[in-house]
């Protein structure tokens, strides 16, 4: 077998698995749902604490949505996927929280700095502490260049390119999970990549 | 719009795969023979590039964290009665209803594996015997018989205050059993409860030095926090500023060593610290801590570096 059908069967292997998983939990297995839950939650995680750039908030999106989850299991009839239904409740969630934060007009990452604005985000990326302070200094200045420009996008915007650039999904499945067809989702991700690259100017 | 227009609006979608087999054919031919839409996709690479190295992986110990609070208010809707039971009555203290947990759950294990013959001396013991067992060696025996010499690991259940040398003792070698994060993490977490005593100490600067999680890291520091004066916390403390891989646990790092500079009753900063921190920053690359260690040395009109 070459490794793409190896991929696409065990592919298949784990959403057989997944379905027999679901339907244990619906039948009120706590094992059951506690896997569920190991295979998506990481994921889920990294989506909410990448957009909302706050630990705590991302912290309540991962509560409230496999609570959400958790309450409604019996109501999901394998329509979708067990991902994509779950992730329309997680970027619903973070949509609503963008939005909010948009009318506050708050930026909760933002601390102010002795030379500006430093992002409270920057001590959850991992990075030794080491010379070459030319290159510490370029690298500093590119992310804040990078969070100020994804700042700017709209939430939806903000929404695709996340979905898409770092957590790889494919334009049809989001459109799938934010409730717009395919040809919509690449418009969007269109005008947030131009959006970042005019901010960026000579940058990169 | 030219054919170079047309290109290079598609460059992104092309990188991320989205274009439909027609388009990819079209887009492709043009880069063979155009040098500038070439130069323009290595461009639309490095741009990718610099995406990537923003993304943010959220640390073990926030999904720990959230995991233990899902399976908290997952029971709390599962509970068929809300009222209190026996156990929160008489357990009253936090600390004490995590230890008693703790030492019910998780402890026995250890229990058995490392202390076989201390069961008779922990009070309140009961026996749970799934009798775990694994195959050592297996030889024909005399008369066509079979010799199997088997290891036998049964769980057992200890209970006990943390005032119990016993329970103590479990929890000092739980706080660095290697296998499990998730049990270094609730342990510490119960030791920081019982840091004045120097053994539960040694442990949480051993945990603060050497355990390869920053939640782990992070709690030890934490138990820490009220010996900050201590010169061998002190010392931990330094160490952690000047080589931990993770920048978050530098600025708590950062905050516990200059508890109170720059507040009236401003207490003076010793030279070793001083000299930590520009030592610090000769080789800080995170903004943040950079941020936070030059502003203590401000506020004790020292120079930002050493040279």
């Amino acid at each position: 077998m070459n490794r793409g059908a190896a991929s696409l069967a065990q592919k298949a292997g784990f959403q057989t698995d997944e379905k027999a998983l679901i339907r244990a939990a619906q039948e009120g297995d706590q094992d059951a749902f506690g896997q569920l839950v190991r295979a998506y939650d990481q994921s889920v995680l990294r989506l909410a604490m990448n957009l909302l750039r706050s630990p705590e908030d991302a912290q309540d999106v991962y509560q409230e949505a496999f609570l959400r989850v958790y309450r409604n299991l019996n109501h999901f009839r394998f329509d979708c996927s067990f991902h994509t239904w779950l992730y329309r409740i997680v970027t619903n969630l973070c949509l609503d929280q963008m939005r909010k934060r948009k009318v506050r007009k708050e930026e909760s990452s933002q601390m102010e700095g002795s030379e500006g604005p430093v992002d409270r985000m920057d001590t959850f990326q991992e990075s030794r502490p080491e010379g070459d302070p030319q290159r510490s200094m370029f690298i500093g200045q590119l992310r804040e260049r990078i969070q100020k420009a994804m700042a700017e996008l709209t939430a939806r915007e903000r929404m695709v390119f996340e979905l898409r650039h770092y957590q790889g999904l494919k334009l049809r499945n989001i459109g799938e999970i934010l409730g717009t067809t395919e040809e919509a989702a690449k418009n969007c991700l269109f005008r947030a990549t131009q959006k970042m690259r005019v901010a960026l100017g000579d940058f990169v | 719009m030219n054919t170079c227009e047309k290109v290079r609006m598609q460059l992104g979608l092309l990188l991320y795969g989205e274009l439909s087999f027609d388009e990819e054919e079209t887009v492709d031919a043009h880069l063979e023979s155009c040098a500038e839409c070439r130069a323009a996709l290595e461009r639309e690479r490095e741009l990718h590039a610099a995406f990537d190295a923003q993304e943010i992986e959220p640390p073990a110990s926030v999904l720990w964290e959230s995991r233990q609070n899902l399976q908290r208010q997952i029971a709390a809707e599962h509970s068929p009665s809300p009222r209190v039971s026996w156990w929160d009555q008489f357990l009253d203290a936090r600390w004490l209803r995590s230890a008693g947990a703790l030492a019910l759950l998780s402890i026995g294990f250890f229990g058995a594996r490392m202390f076989p013959s201390l069961g008779l001396g922990i009070t309140g013991m009961s026996m749970v015997d799934p009798g775990a067992q694994r195959v050592r060696s297996v030889e024909p025996g005399p008369n066509g018989g079979i010799q199997i010499v088997l290891d036998e690991t049964r769980q057992r259940v200890v209970s006990g205050g943390l005032d119990d040398q016993n329970i103590r003792v479990l929890l000092l070698s739980a706080a660095k059993d290697p296998s499990d994060p998730g049990l270094r993490y609730e342990t510490v977490g119960i030791l920081n409860d019982r840091a004045q005593a120097a053994e539960v100490r040694d442990t949480l600067i051993y945990a603060l030095e050497h355990d390869e999680n920053a939640g782990v890291r992070l709690k030890a520091m934490d138990g820490l926090r009220p010996f900050v004066k201590q010169p061998e916390v002190r010392k931990a403390l330094s160490g952690v500023l000047l080589s931990d891989g993770n920048p978050g646990m530098r600025t708590q790092a950062i905050d516990l060593l200059t508890q109170g500079v720059g507040e009236s009753t401003n207490p003076a900063l010793g030279r070793d610290i001083i000299g930590t921190l520009q030592e610090l920053m000769n080789r800080e690359n995170n903004a943040y801590v950079r941020q936070r260690g030059e502003r203590v040395l401000q506020l004790v009109n020292a120079s930002q570096e050493t040279y």
